[in-house]
């Protein structure tokens, strides 16, 4: 099994990127806000210098489910006028409405869960990766998603991925490990853009000024080791050690394609 | 707008009954419920909690509502063995998240009530159809979610015939997306000291955290950096990212006709339980009155000012 690299880019985007990488990720994982159609055209530019690309979703509310109707109303023309190729794209999801969305518009495109969305049917720990249950498995395999994106969180964690691990013989899967970043947790009210909400405040929206973008922070906790790092409004932890021994140990995790992040 | 009250304890019933619950849920040891292990020891002692209820006029739900609920093939049966003895014993709902357990609970005879937990949590209305057309009949909203950006979600449940559901936020303001937070899982760091329960999620250490550095600045934000620096340095020394839920959110979900009011902290010792149950009883209470007496607008300010003064600290 040859293991598949790609590169997640910011907002910003990058002219071009390395031949290691055949993928490149865009699009916002974590914020509604960072939704924008001008992103279909980095994903056809892209796919002109030969690259295979992956567009990252957020979670949404009904305005970024607005958002993301008119990106895969524009996907659907790129597709429809070959200016995007299907089988070079997929889609990311952290969402069940987003995953309607797609349903809904009908695009000849995989999609996969997302690393906000995947602990829907694996566990992950420091040192185990668990597969839940059938029925999860294949509550998502119906909605055609069988590539699960996780971060790495460690070196060879434990799995269950056999019969005598999880009763049964666990099929139609595969993960995209993105390193070095492993996503702790996720607020709406966004850490850096947010104004403050007072009592009588009736918030309407994350209401902001794209300060994600300026950069992340590192941040020093009194109690913990390691330092987290945050990006928006995204507690990050990083993990800088080889976190696999050869391409053999990925294939037992079933791991099949690495995504690089060069920042939080 | 009616009460329900988490318990965990069958002695608890009575007096939040007394104090103004008109719902009560619990978890049992040894079904996969969300967070903290205060929970009933075994379905016979739910059986009890559900006549206890029942007796006095209040329904019973169960909460199942573990994210990652690990099965193999034969606990899948053990366990919807399980969720119809529950029923059996006087379950009138299911608070569940997974959608291998929202589908276990399809399976069942006769087919539960199934409510939506937070923890799978739903920010708009597609997500909404989406679990409604999985046989769900309530749905508990995030508290992250404000009533602006809800109501698209509330129309769709209202024309659905599907309830909803909001934490009272004086008693529960998770400052991260509830459910998708691993803040709480030491395995992933080193602890340095011991982590107090809970402490981890809200980074509430004023004064004590050193100033956070920058990396990876873009050159256009460079001189405007100060201000982002300093608002997250003070926001992660009072306790993590600012809450959506306040005063005006819970009036404005009041008047939007959600129809419980949720109390959750199972951990809370009978009497704080108790105490909590009829301050929010008094609450909405005090809305209705304002609502009957005033125009919108001067009803909500009205609730407002009230609870500007309220002091959690009493608890």
């Amino acid at each position: 099994m040859a293991i598949e690299h790609g590169i997640r880019l910011g907002g910003g985007g990058a002219k071009a990127v390395p031949a290691l990488f055949n993928w490149v990720y865009l699009g916002p994982e974590f914020c509604e806000n960072l939704l924008e159609t001008a992103v279909c055209a980095e994903l056809v530019r892209f796919q002109k210098l030969g690259k295979k690309v992956c567009l990252l979703t957020p979670l949404l509310t009904d305005k970024g489910a607005a958002s993301l109707a008119a990106i895969f109303r524009e996907l659907a023309r790129l597709l429809r006028t070959g200016r995007l190729d299907a089988g070079r794209l997929e889609i990311t999801i952290n969402d069940f409405g987003a995953l309607a969305l797609a349903a809904r518009a009908k695009l000849p495109v995989k999609l996969g869960a997302g690393r906000q969305f995947a602990y829907n049917v694996f566990e992950q720990n420091s040192g185990s990766l668990s597969l839940l249950n059938r029925r999860s498995l294949d509550f998502f395999l119906e909605r055609g998603i069988r590539r699960y994106e996780i971060s790495a969180a460690g070196a060879m964690p434990r799995t269950n991925f056999s019969r005598s691990g999880c009763g049964f013989e666990p099929e139609g899967f595969a993960f995209t490990l993105h390193y070095p970043y492993l996503n702790l947790t996720t607020t709406r009210t966004c850490l850096v853009g947010l104004r403050d909400i007072q009592p009588r405040d009736s918030v309407r929206g994350i209401d902001c000024g794209r300060e994600c973008r300026a950069c992340a922070f590192k941040v020093d906790h009194p109690w913990v080791k390691e330092k987290l790092l945050i990006r928006g409004n995204t507690v990050f932890m990083e993990f800088p050690g080889k976190f696999y021994s050869s391409e053999k140990e990925l294939e037992l995790l079933r791991v099949d394609r690495l995504v690089y992040c060069p920042l939080p | 707008m009616k009460i329900l009250s988490c318990f965990s304890d069958i002695e608890e019933i009575k007096p939040l009954a007394a104090a103004g619950a008109d719902e009560l849920y619990c978890a049992v040891t040894g079904l996969p419920s969300f967070g903290e292990p205060a929970a009933l020891p075994d379905l016979r002692a739910f059986g009890k909690a559900a006549r206890a209820a029942h007796r006095l006029g209040l329904k019973i739900s169960l909460a199942v509502n573990s994210v990652v609920p690990k099965l193999t093939p034969a606990e899948e049966g053990g366990l919807l063995k399980n969720l119809a003895a529950a029923s059996a014993a006087g379950a009138d709902a299911f608070i569940a998240a997974s959608p291998a357990v929202i589908e276990l609970l399809s399976l069942a005879e006769p087919k539960p009530a199934v409510h939506l937990s937070s923890v799978q949590p739903c920010f708009n209305s597609l997500t909404a159809e989406f679990f409604i057309g999985l046989g769900v009949s309530r749905i508990i909203l995030p508290n992250q979610l404000s009533p602006y950006e809800a109501r698209g979600i509330l129309k769709l449940c209202h024309a659905r015939g599907v309830e909803t559901e909001i934490f009272d936020y004086r008693f529960f303001g998770c400052a991260y997306v509830n459910g998708r937070c691993s803040l709480h899982r030491p395995g992933y760091y080193t602890a340095a000291a011991a982590v107090q329960k809970g402490s981890m999620c809200r980074l509430n250490l004023p004064g004590s955290l050193p100033v956070p550095r920058t990396v990876g600045v873009a050159p256009e934000w460079k001189y405007r950096l100060g201000g982002i620096t300093g608002r997250l340095a003070e926001r992660l020394g009072r306790g993590g990212a600012p809450r959506m839920g306040n005063a005006a959110s819970l009036y404005d979900y009041f008047a939007a006709g959600v129809g419980y009011l949720k109390y959750g902290t199972r951990r809370d010792p009978p009497d704080v339980k108790a105490r909590k149950v009829a301050d929010m009883r008094a609450t909405l209470d005090h809305a209705r009155e304002l609502a009957a007496a005033y125009p919108a607008r001067e009803a909500r300010e009205r609730f407002i000012k009230r609870l500007e003064g309220w002091d959690g600290k009493k608890y």
